[in-house]
């Protein structure tokens, strides 16, 4: 502990704690996997998995949160098919079908009066899919192949409040589906190739700009190191960022903090050109496999938020 | 009857003076190539099962295991709790996890190499949303209105004002969390979210992270936690550890894998 006299020089520090009271909780989560679809007892019953190495560790405590943001494909194929597994467990899959992105969400049931059903939803390689598990139905499906067009439509919802929801058009005709994150599915289906199934007639309340999968540099005390994560460029809002496990957005810039937008060499993950956004407290690094329509993007937010500067292109020569 | 191994750790070298795990079951060490080995007990049942308190008290033993190789050695790749290598159906346990050591040897050296000397801090900081609901003139506004309404009003009102009070402080917690994050990554040399922990009652979860430091780097995540508190008087932190590097015994880096 240190003495009044002792602060005077040296600034206060918090003492971390070990005690057992205390820290218990955190032990046994950092000690236990209590995944819903992964146990570790698969461990003795998996016969061609002798051993889940090390490297799992992460993936299982984060698999919720992998899922729901679609990040199976950047897991090694021996994860994957563990995890393929285990969720058929539950979930019937084909043979070569994979597990893209699962979130909470449900289906409307526009046959019978709107009742929304509540289940997860899937989106696999070959489909989409809200899912019961208790009791098991399949409340709604589709084949990608059969999707013509995905939409997000906001409604109010019974308690008169906004919620976006996801129109999905099949050759069925259009399904309304609920979803923890529906900006997010839409943006995977985009990915897959669904593009819009009609002008949308019900634009959403702000409308973005630019959204998907962008890195962003953070800064350790080790140097500077990519993170994964997906980044919405609205014209109004300036820019967002937020890691694929993070609790909360890393960066949130306003239209009128981007002072200046360019584009230098480096390596990063998605490739050797690095985005610098200049802001008054200091410069922000993103990655993208393709910048342009970020740069665009963010020069168009930028020049929005400061018309005084509307004739430069936002490159220094 | 089949043999299985309940694996603690992997380890660097061969530790002795390895004492008891779960049970009081005897220690052994299965070593592989490079120098690197894992801390096992022999384990013909199946998986650990039981009641809260024993997995409590199990998770407990596990580690301490964890903790005393740590002590010895000065890093390790902590196991999760429950994993047991089974028997092939050729194959004894132990040459199955010899061969498993002898696959990922030279990553699991290479992570023991970086991870030595490194401590986990576990930091949790919410915000308490009386106190950030003090600063805000709608929520003042709000509480002084339902002083003058009558009693029956007042539980309705009551309701709408804790509802307001979050709103604020979860605006701010938005706000604050992007600068504690960029303060805490730079006193550390990797960082991982946990799974948001509850919040007590009343506060509002800004950020739960795993800091890996070097040993001789912590007072400064002390420090920067202390700043922190002397700021924001509304700050709840809890701050745990020295912990073995329980959460980085995975992969090396933050960078997420490609994604495609």
């Amino acid at each position: 502990m240190a003495e009044p006299a002792a602060q005077a020089v040296a600034p206060r520090a918090m003492e971390p704690t070990r005690d057992l009271g205390a820290t218990l909780p955190d032990l046994l989560e950092v000690l236990l996997n209590k995944g819903v679809y992964l146990d570790l007892d698969l461990i003795i019953t998996v016969a061609d998995i002798p051993l889940i190495g090390v490297n799992l560790r992460a993936t299982i405590a984060g698999i919720e949160t992998m899922l729901e943001y679609g990040m199976m494909r950047s897991w090694d194929e021996q994860t994957r098919e563990w995890v393929r597994r285990s969720v058929s467990r539950h979930l019937p899959l084909a043979e070569d079908e994979e597990i893209v992105m699962r979130m909470a969400g449900g289906h409307r049931d526009d046959e019978r009066h709107g009742t929304w059903r509540p289940g997860t939803v899937y989106l696999t390689s070959r489909r989409l899919i809200v899912w019961r598990a208790d009791p098991k139905e399949v409340l709604w499906q589709a084949r990608l192949e059969d999707v013509t067009g995905v939409d997000l439509r906001t409604e109010r919802s019974i308690g008169g409040e906004d919620r976006v929801r996801l129109a999905v058009t099949t050759t069925d005709g259009t399904a309304t589906l609920s979803a923890a994150a529906p900006e997010r599915l839409h943006g995977m289906l985009r990915e897959q190739g669904i593009g819009p199934a009609a002008p949308a007639r019900n634009p959403r309340p702000e409308s973005a700009a630019h959204e998907g999968s962008l890195w962003y540099q953070e800064q350790l005390a080790s140097g500077p190191v990519w993170r994964g994560g997906t980044a919405v460029v609205d014209r109004a809002g300036g820019v967002t960022w937020k890691g694929a496990l993070d609790q909360r957005p890393a960066v949130r810039l306003r239209a009128e903090q981007l002072l200046s937008v360019d584009v230098e060499s480096g390596r990063t993950p998605a490739g050797s050109a690095v985005v610098v956004v200049r802001t008054p407290t200091g410069g922000v690094r993103f990655a993208a496999q393709d910048p342009g329509p970020w740069v665009r993007a963010l020069r168009r937010a930028s020049r929005a938020a400061r018309p005084e500067l509307s004739a430069g292109a936002g490159g220094k020569p | 009857m089949t043999t299985g191994l309940y694996v603690y750790a992997v380890v660097a070298g061969e530790p002795a003076d390895l004492g008891t795990g779960i049970d009081g079951a005897a220690l052994e060490v299965v070593t592989g190539p490079d120098d690197v080995a894992a801390v096992v007990h022999r384990h013909a049942a199946g998986p650990y099962e039981g009641a809260d308190d024993d997995v409590r008290r199990w998770v407990v033993e596990h580690s301490d295991v964890v903790e005393r190789v740590w002590e010895r050695t000065g890093t390790v790749l902590p196991m999760s709790f429950n994993v047991i290598v089974a028997e092939g159906e050729e194959t004894p346990a132990r040459a199955r996890l010899q061969e498993w050591l002898g696959a990922g040897a030279q990553q699991l050296r290479e992570r023991l190499d970086a991870l030595k000397d490194r401590v986990e801090l576990r930091v949790e900081i919410g915000l308490d949303q009386h106190q950030v609901g003090g600063r805000n003139p709608d929520v003042v506004a709000m509480q002084a209105e339902l002083e003058t309404r009558p009693q029956g009003v007042r539980r309705l009102m009551r309701k709408r004002l804790d509802q307001l009070e979050r709103e604020v402080t979860d605006a701010l917690a938005d706000e604050r969390y992007q600068q504690y994050r960029r303060r805490l990554a730079a006193v550390s040399e990797e960082l991982s979210e946990n799974r948001s922990a509850r919040p007590g009652e009343g506060v509002v979860s800004v950020l739960t992270v795993s800091l890996l430091v070097p040993r001789d780097a912590v007072p400064g995540v002390g420090r920067e936690l202390a700043a922190i508190q002397d700021e924001e008087p509304a700050a709840v932190i809890r701050y745990l550890g020295p912990w073995p590097p329980y959460s980085f015994a995975d992969v090396p880096g933050l960078t997420a894998p490609t994604m495609a």
